[in-house]
């Protein structure tokens, strides 16, 4: 298991290289003996002793450089004969090859050819550092010197531009190479998480990293829209109830208009609403089976299991590491995967009482179903006794009854969680099993918020839509009135009616953008609250108090708080599925959060290195990544279900919006598709739209979907018969 | 972890007083966390029950501490002379009617360990309580061992010299004193030179003063080994803190649990005296 920090691997390589490269001959060595002007015979003897040195033993002495002189203590003189020879040659290189016979020049390819595979081969030969080093150092040499002298005629020269570019080329692939993994952001942090903590934590931060990538995109994504209107009221003064000025702002669904063609570019500005909301869907949720595909293909067992210890121990270290906090980290995180391992090993030798251990598992299960049916209920309860308030009206009740929902809801979200923990201590599960269950149990309990808040939301639009119809009927009787009055005084001049004073309809998408806005700040500012207050001041209370305590804090009650990664990855997830919910009416939700996930980083990394202490019992994350995904498709998909509801069946406000006026908000597809689209397009459409075309090809999507499902399946099996065989063989 | 807070948080016109029609919905979902707590705590809430509640109640019911009734349970129930039946004894008394908190018997087995590998010819106990301790060291010492006990409290003494003579050890020295009195006077009064092993089990807040005293007495020479029993619960942070800093001890600390307790953690730290440098 190779856990080098990229950044130290990449530097070393590049100076193993630099100190090779130093010392070409002509560049580096000390021209002691001056210039090199002197006119000499075309045939130099030194060439044949050169190429007789190199066919007889492979440490030619006549090439070494400075730092090996001790070997040429009687060769001195010829050496240095050599070396200004040798410059010599570099000037009057192209003049060589034409004064070599055949078989030398065939001799001398494959010298070439042999020095070329000797620096293939040179790491596997059981020879000592300093012999290697001078090898790979003298046959390169070998190779510059004569490499570009093989080529034919005027191809020579072309093939010696062609292999010094060819090496330029390497060269930049490699430095850009290392400069797009250290261009990766935060991998430093990560990788220091990762050596400390293990991986499960670390797996929870690439988790944050990979979904900051995709709201950047998805903030790319809607940022385009309203880039075409000019700005109203941008007062971005973050007003508890994101009312006044910033309701009319660009961030809000209600500010866009329903004209078709804005501007000189004609920007389709309804059609582009919908389709931005579209594609980003889309987008995402290519983006997460794709990377689930993905991480389908790393899961493959097998070559692990043989020989574990000996490998960690002998192998871990990395020798090119230069940095002392660098070798901190990898120390700590050789002991972590140590201790990974040897989890790993007790889990796999368990072997217990298998009827005890099912029966505790029922068991297990039962409890917490009861937890979560109790849970469940309270909820319902609650949310039908603050409908009964509503409609009685909120200021009979109490403070406590006002806001009984969230604070219900808010105490089983923190409570629950715990007493699941503790229930699953009884099922003796691999921890990162156990986590998996835990992710799943309070998934479940999560289901029962997102529920009772989609709930009080439909309550809330039906009451708008009431409150519209309320205000259309007004609107209809006052323009009736203005036109009586104008029937009256038929030449008086046409009233004017200041714009602010024309009656604006509410609009429910507007206050559903802003319901979500207010959850994502306030949940944001929860979880920084409970990461301070839990986290920060308790490990300051720990830290300080124990000093005067009568137990030691430390080790006994409250001790420093580990990481709680279920908890933090849900967390990140029903965020998303809510960003992801209401995008389509507050567009400014993906910036919020691309914001939120910054900060997030930064104060997280900060605090489970300053506050947490690594888990007991440590273990691999290796089979969580895709676990996380597949949570994250499932509430993707549970969140674009209420965005679809909306969109078919709810007829947006008439008074606001992109798809004002219109009886449904897909009615804007089959507008463009009629006026802007030349006719036979919509025909095509109409015909496409056929069932007899539709069910044929739905029918071709299944077979289609279950042979990919089949091939895919004949192949893992293959690759796992060659792995077998791999290890047999070997 | 945060879940799904308001929807809309409803200001509160007038201050209302705070407990008045809370919800019987609010109360109840307090419920997970006081089941948690429970089960979470079992062992430190039942510990809680053996050591003091039950306690209590029988002081008061007998009229004897608990010390006493210890005793009279040991001499009823074990051979004299035998100090295995002793310690037998000892354990199923804590282990059935009371608490008492002195070395148990799987920490013993650690601490019979470390004597048979160590064999040292002086020993200083500090913290005798009833004399379990003392019984089980003086048990694994080899021919020509002197054990020194110290044990401040005066009934404890007498109960443990008690006990002492009932398992038939004789070359143990009992001595009724404050350890930071006995200390400094160890050289003089009882002719010592250099303490091989002390194990020390007394008030968890004199661990580092009276380590600090037996360097300062010249008694710890190079190789002498110092037990010190329940360092993790209640805990000895500073005495933890200090050898990890001093740079004098080569120090491990045994992981075990609380005596006559499965799910307390607890442990026995091991020093072993370098010498200055």
């Amino acid at each position: 298991m190779n856990r080098t920090p990229v950044k130290e691997q990449g530097r070393g390589k590049e100076r193993r290289r630099s100190t090779a490269k130093k010392l070409k001959p002509g560049t580096a060595t000390g021209n002691v003996f001056g210039s090199t002007n002197s006119s000499q015979p075309q045939f130099h003897p030194c060439l044949l002793l050169d190429m007789c040195h190199y066919f007889k033993q492979p440490l030619c002495p006549c090439l070494s450089s400075e730092q090996e002189s001790s070997e040429d203590g009687d060769k001195e003189g010829e050496g240095e004969d050599e070396e200004v020879e040798e410059e010599e040659e570099e000037v009057e290189k192209e003049v060589r090859p034409e004064t070599l016979t055949p078989e030398e020049l065939e001799k001398l390819k494959e010298a070439v050819d042999d020095k070329k595979k000797l620096i293939q081969a040179l790491r596997g030969k059981p020879w000592p550092m300093k012999k290697k080093h001078s090898t790979l150092r003298e046959s390169q040499e070998f190779l510059e010197k004569y490499e570009g002298a093989l080529g034919k005629g005027k191809g020579r020269k072309l093939y010696a531009y062609k292999v010094m570019m060819n090496k330029k080329w390497m060269k930049f692939k490699r430095d850009f190479e290392n400069f797009t993994t250290a261009c990766i952001p935060w991998e430093m942090k990560i990788k220091e998480i990762e050596s400390h903590f293990g991986s499960s934590v670390a797996s929870y931060f690439i988790f944050l990293r990979w979904m900051y990538g995709i709201n950047m995109i998805l903030f790319d994504n809607i940022g385009t829209v309203p880039r075409a209107e000019e700005t109203n009221a941008m007062d971005f003064a973050v007003l508890w109830d994101f009312g006044g000025y910033a309701q009319y702002s660009v961030l809000f669904y209600g500010y866009y208009n329903s004209q078709r063609a804005i501007g000189w570019l004609k920007f389709r500005m309804p059609l582009s609403y919908f389709l931005v909301g579209v594609g980003t869907v889309a987008y995402s949720y290519m983006v997460v089976i794709r990377k689930m595909a993905r991480n389908a293909n790393e899961t493959g067992g097998g070559d692990e299991n043989s020989f574990n210890f000996s490998w960690k121990t002998f192998t871990s270290w990395d020798y090119l590491i230069g940095n002392p906090e660098t070798a901190d980290n990898k120390f700590a995180s050789i002991t972590t995967s140590f201790k990974e391992a040897i989890l790993e090993e007790q889990e796999s030798r368990k072997d217990d009482n298998i009827h005890l251990t099912r029966f505790l598992r029922v068991l297990a299960n039962f409890l917490v179903l009861c937890c979560l049916a109790g849970s469940g209920y309270l909820i319902y309860f609650v949310v039908r006794r603050s409908q009964k308030f509503a409609l009685e009206g909120f200021e009979n009740h109490t403070w406590w009854e006002r806001n009984e929902v969230n604070m219900v809801m808010s105490l089983l979200g923190m409570f629950c969680p715990m007493l699941f923990d503790v229930i699953s201590a009884l099922e003796n599960y691999h921890p990162r099993v156990a986590l998996q269950w835990q992710l799943g149990r309070i998934f479940a309990l999560f289901l029962g918020n997102l529920y009772t808040f989609i709930i009080a939301l439909m309550d809330e639009i039906n009451l708008k839509r009431k409150e519209e119809d309320v205000v259309q009927f007004n609107m209809t009787m006052w323009e009736a009135s203005l036109h009586n009055n104008t029937a009256d005084n038929s030449t008086a001049p046409p009233l004017f009616t200041h714009p602010a004073d024309v009656p604006r309809g509410p609009c429910w998408e507007t206050m559903v953008g802003q319901e979500f806005v207010r959850l994502i700040i306030s949940d944001t500012m929860t979880t920084y609250i409970t990461l301070l207050i839990g986290d920060f001041l308790r490990a300051v209370l720990v830290r300080f108090l124990n000093y005067c305590w009568c137990w030691d804090l430390e080790a006994g009650f409250p001790s420093y708080s580990e990481f709680d990664v279920s908890g933090n990855v849900l967390g990140l997830i029903f965020n998303q599925g809510m960003i992801w919910m209401g995008a389509f009416y507050a567009p400014c939700l993906p910036a919020l959060n691309v914001l939120r996930l910054h900060v997030s980083m930064y104060l997280q990394c900060w605090a489970v290195m300053c506050c947490n202490v690594p888990q007991e019992r440590v273990f691999k994350a290796s089979g969580s990544n895709n676990f996380y995904m597949a949570m994250l498709l499932v509430i993707l998909f549970l969140s674009t279900l209420p965005a679809i509801y909306t969109i078919v069946t709810i007829p947006p406000s008439f008074d606001c919006g992109p798809f004002s006026g219109k009886a449904r908000m897909f009615d804007v597809i089959q507008e463009t598709l009629e006026s802007d689209f030349p006719a036979w397009i919509s025909k095509v459409f109409s015909y496409a739209a056929n069932p007899g075309l539709v069910l044929p090809f739905m029918l071709l999507m299944v077979l289609a979907i279950y042979y990919l499902q089949s091939t895919s399946k004949s192949y893992k099996e293959a690759n796992v018969e060659l792995k077998k065989k791999l290890q047999m063989v070997n | 972890m945060s879940s799904f807070p308001p929807l809309c948080f409803h200001g509160c016109c007038a201050s209302p007083p705070l407990f008045r029609m809370v919800s019987p919905a609010i109360a109840l979902a307090f419920l997970p966390l006081l089941l948690t707590l429970l089960i979470r705590y079992r062992f430190y809430f039942v510990l809680f029950y053996r050591a003091v509640l039950l306690r209590v109640w029988r002081d008061c019911r007998t009229g004897l501490s608990r010390e006493e009734r210890c005793f009279q349970y040991v001499l009823t129930n074990a051979t004299p002379g035998d100090p295995e039946s002793i310690l037998d004894g000892f354990d199923s008394w804590c282990t059935k009617k009371e608490f008492i908190s002195h070395i148990g018997p799987k920490k013993g087995k650690i601490l019979d360990r470390l004597l048979s590998e160590h064999s040292p010819l002086t020993v200083l106990e500090l913290g005798a309580h009833c004399g379990y301790s003392t019984v089980r060291i003086a048990r694994a010492l080899p021919l020509g061992a002197r054990l020194f006990s110290v044990e401040m409290d005066q009934k404890n003494a007498a109960i443990a010299e008690k006990v002492i003579r009932l398992a038939g050890f004789d070359e143990v020295e009992l001595i009724v004193c404050p350890s930071d009195e006995v200390i400094p006077r160890l050289r003089a009064d009882f002719d010592l030179e250099k303490l091989d092993f002390v194990f020390m089990d007394h008030w968890k807040k004199c661990y580092l003063p009276d380590l600090q005293m037996l360097e300062g007495s010249g008694l710890l020479g190079k190789g002498s080994m110092i037990l010190a029993d329940n360092v993790l619960f209640p805990g000895a942070p500073n005495f933890l803190r200090y050898i990890r800093r001093c740079g004098l001890y080569e120090w491990r600390v045994h992981r075990a649990t609380l005596e006559y307790s499965k799910g307390i953690r607890d442990g026995m730290a091991e020093l072993v005296y370098q010498g200055t440098k």
